[in-house]
C-alpha cells in the first residue's frame, strides 16, 4: 500500500529526511487487534496529522512513539517504529529516556499539582541539573514560546492548577519544550478548549514545526489541513491513505478519504 | 399493535386514576413521615448523649483538671493532667507508626498492585483488620510486647493503636490515590519521569488533601481506643516515666476505671475526660472535612 502512496510525497518534499519510520506495526489491547500492518514515514521537523473517525487507531498509534503504552501490561506493540534507525519498541530501550527526547501533549491540559515555575521545570530536572539561572532562562524561553510568559510572569509560583483551560494546555506545551525533545506528540490538544484558546495553540504549532518533528492527532479537518503537511487517513485499525495534506483534502486517492474529509461519514 | 394505540389516543378513565394517584400520595407521605420520624430518633439519641456529656463533663472541668493528676482512692479534688498528656503521646505514637505504613501500603496497592492476586489479598486482608474488634489487637501486642518484655508499656500502647489505624490510613490513601486521574501520571511518565518521582512528586502531591485526612480520620479513631490500651499501656495515676516503660496514663483507661469508681470525684473527672476526648475528635474531624473541602 505504502508503495503507491511515496510518489505523492516524493514529489512534494524530498529534502526532509524521515525522523521517525513505521514498519509493519501491529497493536494489540489484550487479544484485540487494534492497529494492523501500519507503515508509514514520519519527515524530519514537519507537521503530520493523524485524522479518521473515533476508534480507528489514530490515538493508539500516537501513544506507541513514546512508548506511553507499556504502562499498561495488558497493551503490546509488534514491528518496528524506528526513531533515527533505531527500534523503539524492541528490548533494552531506555523507555524513560526515550520519553525525554518525545514529548507528548494530551488532549486535557494535564498540569501537575505545582507552582506554574515548578511545572515548566519538572522535565527539566528530572534528566538535567542546571544552575538556577540557567533553568530561569530555560523556564522563561520556554513560557514564551508557547505564549504564556506575559499573563504568567508575575505569579509563577502560583499553582499551575490555577490557570485556564486554554493557559493550562499552554503550561504543559511549555513543560515539553523546556526539555528540548526531538519529537512531540498531539493528541487532539483543543479539543478540550475554546475557539480562541484553539487559536492560539494552532499559532504556537505553526511556531514549532521549524524546530520540531510534530505528530498531531485531530478530529478537526480544518485544524488538519491547516497546520499539517502531511496527513494520514486511518480507519479501523489501519492507513487508507498517507499523503500530502494537499492531496489528501484536494485531490484523495482513495474513495473512503474523500468521503471522510468532506464530511460524508465519520 | 392499533387496537392498543387507540384506547390511549381516547381519555383516560379518570377516577381509576385519581383512586391510583391518591394511594400514592398517600403512601408517599407515609414514607416520608417514617423516616423523618426515625431520623429525629437518631438525632435525638445523639444530641442526648452530647447533651449529657456537656452537663456533666463542664461541671467537672476547672483548671485543676488540666494541672493536677489522678487522683488517689479516698483523696480530694484530683485532675487528669497526666491522663491527657499520655494520651496525646500514645496516639501520636500511634500515628507516627501507622503513617508510613499505611500511606506506603495504600500506594503499593493504588500505584504497583493493580488487581494483581497479591493486592487483592492484601485489601482482602486489610478490610478484615479494618473491622477487628480492638480488644483482640490489645491482646495480640500483650502476647508480642508486654509478656516478653516483662511489663507494660506506652510502646506496646503505641504500636496497639498503630496497628488499629494501619488498616483505616491504607485504605484512604489507596482511595486518594486512585482519584488522581490516570492522565496526570501518563503526563509525568511522558516527560520521562520514572514511577517512583511520578508518584512522590506528582500523584502524592495530588491526593495530599484527601491522604492527611485519613490519617487524622485515623488519629480520631485511636484517639478514644481503650480496649487495646487495657492489654498494653495499662494506666498510671502517676507521672509516667518519659521513658514510657511500666503503666502510661492516659484518657481512655481513666475514664474506664473512674466512671465506675464509687467516688464523685472520680466519676466528675471520668465526665471530664470524656467531654475533652469528644471535643478533640470533633476538632480534628472538622480539620479533616475543611481540608477535603478545601481541596476540590
Amino acid at each position: 500500500m505504502l508503495a503507491t502512496l511515496e510518489p505523492g510525497l516524493q514529489t512534494h518534499n524530498s529534502a526532509a529526511s524521515v525522523r521517525i519510520a513505521v514498519k509493519g506495526l501491529d497493536f494489540y489491547y489484550n487479544e484485540h487487534k487494534a492497529l494492523k500492518n501500519i507503515n508509514l514515514d514520519f519527515r524530519d521537523r514537519h507537521v503530520t496529522a493523524l485524522i479518521g473517525p473515533s476508534g480507528c487507531g489514530k490515538s493508539t498509534l500516537l501513544r506507541i512513539f513514546n512508548r506511553i503504552y507499556s504502562l499498561y501490561p495488558e497493551q503490546r506493540a509488534t514491528g518496528e517504529v524506528l526513531l533515527d534507525g533505531q527500534n523503539i519498541i524492541g528490548n533494552g530501550i531506555d523507555i524513560n529516556e526515550l520519553r525525554s527526547r518525545i514529548g507528548m501533549v494530551f488532549q486535557k491540559p494535564t498540569p501537575f499539582p505545582m507552582s506554574i515555575y515548578d511545572n515548566v521545570a519538572f522535565g527539566i530536572r528530572l534528566y538535567e541539573k542546571p544552575a538556577k539561572s540557567e533553568l530561569d532562562d530555560r523556564v522563561e524561553a520556554a513560557l514564551r514560546r508557547s505564549a504564556l510568559w506575559d499573563e504568567v510572569k508575575d505569579k509563577l509560583k502560583m499553582s499551575g492548577m490555577g490557570l485556564s483551560g486554554g493557559q493550562q494546555q499552554r503550561l504543559c506545551i511549555a513543560r515539553t519544550i523546556a526539555q528540548k525533545p526531538e519529537v512531540i506528540l498531539f493528541d487532539e490538544p483543543t479539543s478540550a478548549l475554546d475557539p480562541i484558546s484553539t487559536g492560539k495553540i494552532e499559532d504556537l504549532l505553526e511556531q514549532l514545526k521549524s524546530e520540531f518533528t510534530i505528530v498531531i492527532v485531530t478530529h478537526n479537518m480544518q485544524q488538519a489541513a491547516r497546520i499539517s503537511a502531511y496527513t494520514a487517513f486511518m480507519y479501523l485499525g489501519e492507513v487508507i491513505e498517507f499523503d500530502t495534506t494537499n492531496n489528501i483534502f484536494l485531490n484523495p486517492g482513495k474513495k473512503q478519504t474523500q468521503d471522510y474529509v468532506t464530511g460524508r461519514f465519520g | 399493535m392499533s387496537e392498543t394505540v387507540i384506547p390511549l389516543l381516547q381519555p383516560a378513565p379518570q377516577p381509576r386514576v385519581r383512586r391510583v394517584r391518591k394511594a400514592r400520595r398517600v403512601a408517599d407521605r407515609m414514607m416520608r413521615i417514617i423516616a423523618a420520624g426515625f431520623t429525629l430518633m437518631a438525632v435525638t439519641v445523639l444530641f442526648w448523649i452530647l447533651g449529657m456529656l456537656i452537663v456533666k463533663g463542664v461541671s467537672g472541668l476547672s483548671l485543676a483538671t488540666f494541672t493536677q493528676t489522678l487522683p488517689g482512692p479516698g483523696t480530694e479534688g484530683g485532675g487528669l493532667a497526666n491522663a491527657i498528656v499520655g494520651s496525646i503521646i500514645l496516639t501520636f505514637l500511634g500515628i507516627a507508626i501507622a503513617t508510613p505504613i499505611g500511606v506506603l501500603a495504600g500506594t503499593y496497592l493504588a500505584e504497583y498492585g493493580g488487581s494483581s492476586k497479591l493486592a487483592n489479598l492484601i485489601r482482602f486482608i486489610n478490610d478484615i483488620l479494618l473491622s477487628a474488634p480492638s480488644i483482640l489487637i490489645g491482646l495480640f501486642v500483650y502476647v508480642i510486647l508486654v509478656e516478653p518484655f516483662g511489663g507494660y508499656s506506652g510502646w506496646a500502647g503505641g504500636v496497639a493503636l498503630g496497628i488499629i489505624a494501619i488498616p483505616v490510613i491504607v485504605r484512604t490513601t489507596e482511595d486518594m490515590l486512585r482519584l488522581v486521574p490516570a492522565s496526570l501520571r501518563e503526563a509525568g511518565a511522558a516527560l520521562g519521569a520514572p514511577p517512583s518521582i511520578v508518584i512522590t512528586s506528582i500523584t502524592w502531591r495530588a491526593a495530599k488533601a484527601g491522604m492527611v485526612t485519613g490519617i487524622l480520620l485515623a488519629l480520631a479513631r485511636i484517639a478514644g481506643e481503650t480496649a487495646p490500651l487495657i492489654f498494653t499501656a495499662l494506666n498510671n495515676s502517676f507521672w509516667f516515666s518519659p521513658t514510657l516503660l511500666g503503666g502510661v496514663s492516659n484518657l481512655p483507661v481513666t475514664i474506664y476505671q473512674f466512671a465506675s469508681a464509687p467516688y464523685d470525684n472520680w466519676q466528675q473527672l471520668a465526665w471530664a475526660g470524656s467531654l475533652i476526648i469528644t471535643a478533640s475528635i470533633l476538632l480534628i474531624s472538622t480539620v479533616a472535612r475543611r481540608l477535603v473541602r478545601g481541596s476540590k
